[in-house]
């Protein structure tokens, strides 16, 4: 399967919106990141020619945060907590519990592009660890039948 | 400003606000170590060594991106800031592969050097290193980024220096590299093989690729490019006297500083290429047999003397060089008029359009002479017209890209998109030949907007008034529309001009163009209106494409002109150079390049000598020039290759290529550059000025030069502009003196004013339907002029170039092409196959045609003509028609 077809005029509107702004590089590649799912890599020269940038110098930008991808992500991001409080209170049980129910690796996309497996060093809700994301969603104290729930949930989903 | 005060090391010591802690230490003479900081480069602190500590406060910071405050108090070297300095270098070595036995960089590598220094050999950490693919996939650049430090050096100089924006970082942490977009290989980025990260890189991250010699060599010398006008300072490293390595000179003050072009970097292998001359040879039957210099020089003299006296002096003829020294070609012209005595002196020169120039030359009586490209950078406004300096002299386009992106108007007329096209406020894309008509309508619409310099106009010109007449009954609406560009673009160039000073650059697509001296009298026109000549803001650049262009030219290398660019048909200037010389001056203007071809193929020329150049490669019509040599009597060719032109003489001379011998050049800025010999000349080959001086005592001059320095001596007694010459090292260098009479280029406002030219009528276009499309002819960086010396350059052979035709989708649509297809360019002169490829920057009905490939077949296109006919196309552009000949399969 493949991922979502990118709406190329929306792209190139976003861009064209922030023509000339060499400081609002980040908030164009948020928009994009927010609006197509990723930063399609064959959009980096357009971009760079709106503001004024080399094209890799772009490419360094986009590279150095965590919160932008050159890749097409699944419909659903699931990040799981690897912190230190989520660590004691089972974290690593979690993932590899969530590896096995997606048949995923971490960064991985399924080939369906319906789930995205990541890790992030902490969530900022420890007092709810061990704690993941499913795209904006906190799901926090997990157990492994809440994982097979929260999980059934988007498995559901998509199946309608 | 206030200085600050401060201490260092105990010292006390002051200086300006700003400065970082690290140049105020180096200009006290104190030494901190250092990865990550170049003089040329913004201050970064990446690296993190140049660790000091401030006693008063305790604090501990980078001293290359910290200013000078007052009463600090910095400690280099104290316990603390050397434990940290140990720690840092201690985990790049633990990151670093265990490579350095192997390493190309060797005892050049500054970590090894500093690790040394600071008696680090064993981390006693736990190794990790950051193993990376090797990239060896183009024949210039090895990237191995296992040794990379992140220093970020490479990435500035792409950024900072040279403007190209091949690399950046990309990734992070660990995994963090300099990277290309979509980190694909070199070759396939944008990067132009420049090389100037690889001398810059203080590791063996980058290195050059060079099968002949790894390691470190023996010595380092100094010298000046050979290649193009621009004149930049090379190092050349020399094991077991051959050169091995080149790098940017580095000099202070020197064109280039850290930077070099991929022809300076990697093109110089035909220094030791198989096909040098070695020896000096005579024709016997169909083949060229080596004989001794005595033999070789005696037969000349016996032979030129002969057809002297049978023939006449005018029935010789001697092609100089601009690739040559000064002194040798000062030598050679003075041999053509005072021992041969004829005029029929020339060099390559005319072909890059030296009658274009001279419109400037007799303008200005010789001023305007001096534009350093340095002042680019504070240039208020830049217009680029017939020019991309990216291929043609890729340092000049460094300068111009630093100062565009700096903020500085850059306009670009041309009707290609250039490589500054990009980094340009406006592209004007023109017709091929109305840039004259585009200039005069710029003037007009300057005028109607007061955009001209009134004090300047006042203090140093003359015949404003009716040039202004002129401009004000000009319909600029209806001029801009014969140039094929809008009224719109027309407006915003005044736009962005005016009340500015104007650096304009000038390519060889002005001064190769058929109208190219109307041009030239145009653009003088706008320069004095908007007072932009001999002024740092502005000025007058002319691109020149050969090293000694201007130097040949400076010389008197040419039919009509005396050494110090005297006219020829001025009486009194002959009568000086008779008192100089002791001999009579023929007054009769001599041939120039074409017209000895002309002459040879009437046999009426019987001798030809020539000197450094390959006529059978860089003339149009090669074919053609090759029967009407054949036909000469005598022809001798002195040379450092073997080539299309040394094949058919009667006599070979192995001269020595600019490296092999001592000399000076004279760039496009009006730079004197004198260099010292950093290789001997291979084998029985001898420098050029020797092998002169040897041939004119055998054909009668009184006495030998026997050094150098005498020839050099009667150049600065007896020409003006090269006065300055004498104080010349080979670190250091001199400018063109000026001599012009002008109040503008005096120095105690004395003198005469410089006349307005009148605007000359538009000419008519050339068309031809049997021809629709228009050729243009021009340089890529891999090459130069004619290509001789870059096609027996390993590397550059090895990269492959087909040198495709370019040409624009529209057009490749309607005649069912794509890239890869090969068609047949055919003009009126001649034709060519070659692949092509759709460009998208190019206008239809246009065909780019790139040079020097192919043993220069570009020029069969080109009719062996006069640049000063007006019914000539010039040597920049013809009417052509393609055939689709192959597909690409």
């Amino acid at each position: 399967m493949k991922p979502k077809e990118i709406d190329w005029n929306q792209l190139s509107s976003i861009i064209e919106k922030h023509k000339g702004e060499q400081w609002g590089l980040i908030p164009l590649l948020q928009e994009i990141q927010e609006a197509i799912g990723y930063i399609p890599p064959k959009s980096i020269e357009k971009i760079s020619d709106a503001v004024n940038l080399f094209p890799a110098q772009v490419q360094g930008v986009i590279t150095f945060y965590a919160g932008f991808t050159l890749k097409p992500k699944g419909k659903y991001v699931v990040r799981v907590c690897r912190g230190t409080a989520c660590h004691v209170k089972g974290g690593r049980s979690i993932l590899r519990l969530m590896k096995k129910e997606l048949g995923l690796e971490e960064d991985e996309t399924s080939p369906d592009y319906q789930f995205t497996l990541e890790t992030v060093a902490c969530l900022g809700a420890c007092f709810l660890a061990p704690t993941m994301m499913v795209n904006r969603t906190y799901y926090g104290r997990l157990s492994p039948t809440k994982v097979s729930s929260v999980l059934a949930q988007f498995k559901k989903q998509k199946g309608e | 400003m206030e200085e600050i005060s401060l201490a260092i090391n105990g010292i006390r010591v002051s200086c300006t606000p700003g400065t970082s802690i690290l140049e105020m230490a180096e200009k006290n003479g104190i030494k901190i170590p250092k990865l990550c900081y170049h003089p040329d480069l913004e201050p970064f602190g990446a690296c993190r060594l140049c660790l000091v500590e401030d006693e008063k406060s305790g604090r501990i910071m980078a001293s290359c991106v910290t200013p000078v405050a007052p009463n600090m108090e910095i400690v280099t070297d104290s316990p603390r800031v050397i434990k940290h300095r140990k720690n840092i270098v201690r985990m790049m070595i633990a990151e670093h592969p265990e490579s350095c036995i192997v390493c190309s960089k060797g005892n050049r590598c500054q970590l090894r050097q500093i690790a040394a220094q600071m008696g680090i050999g064993e981390t006693d950490l736990y190794p990790m290193p950051n193993y990376k693919q090797l990239e060896v996939d183009n024949p210039f650049i090895v990237r191995d980024l296992s040794k990379c430090i992140l220093c970020g050096k490479c990435i500035r100089a792409d950024h900072e220096l040279v403007v190209v924006g091949a690399i950046d970082y990309n990734l992070r942490g660990f995994k963090s590299r300099p990277a290309t977009l979509h980190d694909l290989a070199l070759e396939h980025s944008n990067c132009t093989f420049c090389g100037t990260c690889v001398s810059i890189c203080p590791t063996g991250a980058l290195a050059v690729r060079d099968t002949k010699y790894v390691g470190t060599p023996d010595r380092e010398e100094y010298t000046t490019c050979g290649f193009c006008g621009v004149g930049c300072s090379l190092l050349m490293g020399v094991f077991d006297d051959r050169v091995v390595e080149i790098n940017p000179g580095g000099l202070h003050g020197s064109v280039n500083g850290a930077t070099l072009c991929v022809r300076g970097h990697f093109a110089h292998d035909f220094l030791n290429a198989r096909g040098r001359l070695t020896q000096p040879m005579i024709r016997e039957g169909d083949q060229l047999e080596p004989v001794s210099w005595d033999e070789a020089l005696s037969t000349i003299a016996k032979r030129l003397g002969a057809i002297k006296k049978n023939y006449g002096p005018q029935s010789i003829g001697l092609f100089g060089s601009s690739k040559c020294t000064n002194e040798e070609n000062y030598l050679f012209q003075k041999i053509a008029r005072t021992i041969l005595g004829t005029n029929n002196v020339d060099n390559g020169g005319y072909l890059a359009g030296r009658s274009a120039l001279r419109v400037i030359h007799e303008r200005t009586d010789g001023g305007c002479r001096i534009n350093s490209i340095d002042n680019l950078c504070g240039a208020e406004s830049i217009l680029v017209l017939g020019a991309n300096p990216a291929q043609s002299a890729p340092v000049l386009s460094y300068a111009i890209k630093r100062a565009a992106k700096g903020g500085t108007p850059l306009i670009v007329v041309d009707p290609r998109k250039t490589d500054l096209t990009p980094l340009s406020s406006l592209w004007v894309p023109i017709s091929p030949n109305k840039d004259c008509e585009w200039i005069n309508s710029l003037a007009a619409i300057l005028w109607k907007k007061f955009g001209h310099d009134t004090a300047f106009i006042e203090r140093f010109t003359e015949g404003f008034g009716p040039y202004s007449d002129a401009l004000s009954s000009f319909n600029p609406e209806r001029l801009c529309l014969a140039t094929g560009t809008d009224m719109a673009s027309l407006e915003r160039a005044a736009e962005l001009l005016k009340g500015k000073k104007i650096a304009v650059v000038v390519g060889h697509g002005i001064t190769q163009q058929r109208s190219g001296a109307r041009t030239m009298d145009a653009l003088l026109n706008l320069s004095l209106m908007t007072g932009s000549i001999r002024t740092k803001a502005g000025g007058l650049y002319v691109i020149a494409k050969e090293n000694n262009e201007v130097g040949a030219w400076d010389m008197g290398t040419v039919p009509n002109a005396l050494p110090g660019r005297l006219p020829l048909s001025n009486a009194d200037a002959r009568k000086e150079w008779e008192r100089t010389w002791n001999v009579k001056i023929s007054p009769d203007q001599g041939l120039n390049l074409i017209r000895m071809i002309e002459e040879s193929e009437k046999g009426n020329l019987k001798a030809l000598y020539i000197m450094g150049e390959n006529p059978l490669r860089s003339l149009p019509q090669g074919d053609r020039v090759m029967e009407a040599m054949k036909k000469l009597d005598f022809l001798v060719v002195q040379d450092i290759l073997h080539n299309e032109t040394t094949r058919i003489a009667d006599v070979v001379l192995p001269g020595a290529a600019f490296c092999e011998k001592a000399g000076s050049f004279t760039n496009m800025e009006g730079r004197i550059e004198c260099f010292s010999e950093v290789v001997p000349p291979p084998g029985g080959s001898k420098p050029d000025w020797e092998i002169l001086d040897l041939l004119a005592t055998r054909m009668g001059h009184e006495k030998r030069y026997g050094s150098l320095d005498k020839i050099r001596a009667e150049m600065t007694r007896s020409i003006a502009l090269y006065a300055n010459l004498k104080e010349n090292t080979n670190k250091n260098f001199s400018w063109i003196k000026e001599t012009s009479k002008l109040r503008l280029f005096s120095s105690n406002g004395e003198g005469t004013m410089i006349p307005f030219s009148s605007l000359r009528p538009v000419e008519t276009e050339i068309t031809d339907d049997e021809y629709p499309f228009t050729a243009i002819l021009g340089s890529q960086r891999f090459h130069l002029g004619s290509g001789t010396r870059t096609a027996h350059s390993e590397r550059i052979r090895d990269f492959g170039l087909k040198g495709e035709v370019e040409l624009s989708p529209e057009d490749g649509a309607t005649m069912n092409l794509k890239s890869g297809d090969t068609v047949q360019v055919q003009s009126r002169e001649g034709a060519l196959t070659r692949e092509i490829r759709l460009e998208k920057g190019l206008r239809p009905g246009l065909v780019f045609v790139p040079t020097a490939f192919h043993g220069n077949d570009a020029l069969n296109l080109l009719g062996l003509i006069q640049l000063e006919d007006t019914q000539s196309q010039g040597f920049k552009m013809c009417q052509v028609r393609l055939e689709k000949l192959g597909d690409n399969k």
